[in-house]
């Protein structure tokens, strides 16, 4: 059940940009892709929209396909949120007020709602109030940032997809979106599809990973399974460890001993090495 | 040398960005500039080139002055900007067209510059993409085409606005090693970046905090003297694998080397 691909392949001008691919984006999980620049991986998120069409395969949501327009063609698939690589893609009104309250008022709700939800959502990314009388394109580059990921979020999607959303996002803006998006993604049960070079956020974050290398997909595995045990598939796609777990393995190459963390999160790593270096008796306080 | 003079930056008069800033980049010097979202980074670069003009002080390359419209035109040919987002600035319809249209500007010889721009194609790997359309690349590789179009003109000073924000680890990896041979070529390097692994390398970084100079010293030292995370910072993997282990040994960007060290000799 959920999303999903069955031997999708898309061209571009005469160029095989995705060969055969097939995947299901389950349900209440968070899905990370990660890949070299130029892997396919905005174009696989734009495939799940129905922003762009595939010449083979097919796509179905809960095992029916998607609706199609008058001509056959894919459309945009309205229970899909998706947030663009560059800002500047999305925004379009006058106030930060009015592109937030958009979707919300031409949904039809109620102007009351349409500005309790966005007083919800500008606390939720952490974003002054006083943002809301700005001019979107006047903002700062990691400020117009959060404002597409706020336009998009308020529409409580079912599949949320974001491409590089914290990039040029400063630390605490980048850990208040991923935590935020955790829990609205948890406590709703939606499913997040997030690309992203970070692999540090990758593995603190995801449920499931989908590694693209040149218009394939490679693997989609569990994140601890690819993190942790298969080493040699990240190699193969040019990414390198994230840094927790190259620690990892430097420590276990010195001690000669095998290392098995509670997950791949950095904070359950570092656990457990300092638990290594501390009955070495490496650990000095302070 | 570029010198800022007490230097007040508004775009609105009540919202004020940028306030008495003064402070002096030496030719040649390797400069991290960091800060929170909105503290006014960008705004500082557009300054350096003389973009934007001071509201209050003077911004000074050398004996050129920003405020003086006779001298921007040498500015912009000594101080170049990598935009933040190169999406929006791409003009042209080939990627070595691109590369070329920084040159025209620039009174270089015809004959040289089809070879100028090839050369900064390849110093960022982008020489298999020189006919491609700018539109059609990915992220990633318009951020690299924005780059080489910089660097094909060969100004003395490269300011870099997150130059590296979409790039995979592979990509950053490449962008800062251009920038590091370029360094040693003598250039001034200026990296606005909110990678604070990335900052280690730099000799110098200015934080940016409510429009003011937060530190001004060398990356060791701000990990140890400031707490970057009132500033909307968080220390990078070697910092929090320091602290983690309380580690006494110095802090280098390479923490795999410390660590086996300490290790050894335990
Ligand atoms: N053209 C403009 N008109 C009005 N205000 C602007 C304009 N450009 C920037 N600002 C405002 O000036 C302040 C500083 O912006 P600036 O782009 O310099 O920040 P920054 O440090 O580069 O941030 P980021 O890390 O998000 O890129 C912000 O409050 C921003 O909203
Ligand atoms: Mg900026």
């Amino acid at each position: 059940m959920g999303y999903e691909l069955n031997d999708v392949s898309v061209k571009l001008n005469g160029v095989e940009i995705l060969q055969s691919v097939s995947c299901t984006l389950q349900e209440g999980k968070w899905i990370s892709v990660i890949g070299h620049t130029g892997a396919g991986k905005s174009t696989f998120a734009k495939v799940m929209k129905g922003l762009v069409p595939f010449y083979r395969g097919e796509y179905t949501h809960d095992r029916q396909p998607l609706p199609r327009d008058s001509k056959g063609n894919m459309k945009a698939v309205p229970q899909i949120g998706y947030v663009f690589q560059y800002p500047e893609q999305q925004l379009f009104a006058t106030t930060v007020y009015r592109e937030l309250a958009f979707a919300l008022t031409v949904k039809g709700e109620s102007p009351g709602k349409v500005e309790a939800a966005v007083k919800t959502v500008m606390e939720q990314l952490g974003l002054p109030a006083d943002l809301l009388q700005e001019k979107p394109f006047q903002l700062s580059g990691g400020l117009k940032r959060l404002v597409a990921v706020a336009s998009v979020l308020i529409t409580e999607p079912e599949l949320l997809i974001l491409d590089e959303p914290t990039a040029g996002l400063d630390s605490v803006h980048r850990t208040a979106l991923l935590k935020q998006l955790q829990v609205w993604q948890r406590e709703k049960n939606r499913t997040v599809l997030l690309i992203s070079h970070q692999l540090e956020e990758v593995a603190d974050y995801s449920d499931e990973v989908m590694v693209f290398q040149k218009g394939h997909l490679l693997a989609h595995l569990e994140a601890n399974e690819l993190f942790l045990k298969c080493a040699d598939l990240l190699e193969q796609a040019g990414l390198p460890l994230p840094e927790p777990v190259q620690l990892l393995r430097l420590i276990e190459g010195i001690s000669g001993r095998t290392l098995t963390p509670a997950s791949c999160r950095e904070e359950d790593i570092m656990q457990l090495v300092r638990n290594v270096w501390q009955s070495r008796g490496l650990h000095h306080e302070g | 040398m570029l010198v800022f003079d007490q230097v007040d930056y508004y775009y609105r008069s009540r919202n004020p960005v940028l306030r008495q800033l003064s402070f002096e980049i030496r030719q040649g010097e390797f400069l991290s500039i960091i800060g929170g979202n909105g503290s006014g980074k960008s705004t500082l670069a557009k300054l350096m080139n003389g973009l934007l003009q001071p509201r209050e002080g003077q911004v000074m390359l050398d004996h050129l002055n920003t405020r003086t419209p006779d001298d921007l035109g040498k500015i912009r040919e000594q101080a170049g900007l990598v935009f933040q987002n190169p999406d929006n600035q791409f003009i042209t319809t080939s990627v070595l067209d691109e590369v070329i249209f920084g040159l025209e500007n620039l009174r270089v010889p015809r004959a040289d510059m089809a070879g100028r721009a090839n050369m900064a194609l390849q110093a960022v790997h982008m020489e298999d993409y020189a006919e491609a359309m700018p539109h059609q690349l990915s992220g990633g590789q318009k951020q690299r085409v924005a780059v080489a179009a910089v660097v094909a003109m060969e100004p003395s000073i490269i300011i870099f606005d997150e130059a590296t924000s979409m790039l995979d680890p592979q990509g950053r990896r490449d962008i800062l090693e251009l920038m590091n041979s370029l360094h040693r070529q003598g250039k001034t390097i200026i990296q606005i970046t909110h990678h604070m692994d990335e900052i280690l390398s730099s000799d110098r970084v200015l934080l940016l905090s409510r429009g003011e100079i937060a530190f001004d010293g060398s990356p060791s030292a701000l990990f140890s003297s400031v707490s970057i995370t009132e500033h909307q910072l968080s220390p990078p993997f070697a910092v929090r694998l320091h602290q983690a282990l309380g580690l006494k040994a110095p802090l280098r960007a390479d923490w795999k080397e410390t660590v086996s060290a300490l290790w050894a000799t335990s």
